[in-house]
């Protein structure tokens, strides 16, 4: 039987092998780093677009229930009370048949400041846990009057709301958002006759 | 060698829908993104006009020109109170619902227009509605 001297790679084959390899490894590693650091930026862009969202809306729903009422020491009638750190007002709760107090604070920090809201006599519950990078809440009472009118004219109670979230890592894009709440059983009862 | 090559042009093939994957999940929260802050702003302008007395909301039609912050509503002494946002357009439709020729409802359209993502072509279009009762009936 003749021994065939073929039927191994040649140096050259083996070197051009391994450079398309390498080029295709690289490639596929390259990519998939990318896609690494995309991927937790976008996680991290999501959770922050979230936790902003939960929050608009939970304050939304709160300040669309919110109505004049005498606090629970029975004092004057009261609107909105907005600090730098503490918005509170009165809620009606149809589930409870009464009125009761809501208070939203903003416990601001370095690495990411909280904010926190209680209902009645209920525990301070945690809305978003350090990634609260900016806030403020402003309330505004605007009077609108009719050229001709002498009457009291049309209010119109606001609360701006600029917000900035960010994670620690910071390489997330920021969450950021600024709007207007407009209250409107307040609004409503403001008006009344 | 021919067999290496076309296993990793297999591979590459294999791994091409993966890398899509993601790129399309990422696409997907900027939408999101875009889509909430579309959300907000329809909010925004609904609040405001559902929160004026009943006899203020003025039926007619308002467009992205008329609709910006400080702009007379109506041609009215209310101004609009509008947040800014980017590649964003505010149309707004009132109507009165009528029954024995008394205005019983006014029905309010508001229509947001916006890019899906920052700098893109593609316009998306979303749209709310509610109704305010005469409450003075």
């Amino acid at each position: 039987m003749k021994p065939c001297k073929n039927q191994a790679f040649t140096l050259v084959e083996i070197l051009v092998v391994c450079g398309i390899v390498s080029v295709f490894l690289g490639t596929a590693i390259l990519l998939f780093t990318n896609f690494r650091r995309g991927y937790s930026r976008s996680e991290g862009t999501a959770v922050l677009l979230q936790d902003g969202a939960l929050f608009i809306a939970r304050l939304r729903t709160d300040l669309n229930n919110a109505v004049i009422a005498p606090d629970s020491s029975g004092g004057a009638p009261t609107q909105l009370s907005a600090t730098l750190d503490q918005l509170s007002f009165m809620v009606y709760s149809s589930r409870e048949a009464k009125t009761m107090p809501v208070v939203y604070r903003y416990l601001a920090a370095e690495n990411g400041g909280s904010i926190f809201r209680r209902e009645g006599s209920e525990k301070e519950r945690e809305l978003i846990k350090d990634r609260v990078a900016s806030l403020t809440w402003q309330t505004a009472l605007e009077r609108f009057l009719e050229p001709e009118n002498t009457g009291s004219g049309t209010v119109r109670l606001s609360i701006g709301l600029d917000i900035q979230l960010k994670m620690r890592s910071g390489d997330e894009k920021p969450f950021t958002l600024k709007t207007s709440i407009f209250p409107a059983r307040l609004n409503r009862q403001l008006n009344s006759p | 060698m021919l067999e290496i090559v076309f296993s990793i042009g297999i591979l590459a093939l294999i791994m091409l829908p993966v890398f899509m994957t993601f790129s399309t999940g990422n696409r997907n929260i900027q939408l999101t993104d875009a889509e909430f802050r579309a959300h907000t702003a329809a909010i925004e302008l609904m609040e405001q006009i559902v929160s004026l007395p009943f006899g203020k909301i003025t039926s007619g039609e308002y467009d992205s020109n008329a609709i910006v912050d400080g702009g007379q509503f109506a041609d009215g002494p209310i101004l609009y109170k509008i947040a800014t946002a980017d590649e964003l357009w505010r149309t707004m439709k009132i109507e009165d619902v009528k029954r024995d020729g008394k205005v019983l409802f006014k029905k309010i359209t508001v229509t947001i227009k916006y890019a899906a993502a920052p700098g893109s072509d593609r316009i998306r279009e979303f749209f709310m509605k509610t109704l305010v009762a005469n409450e003075t009936l």
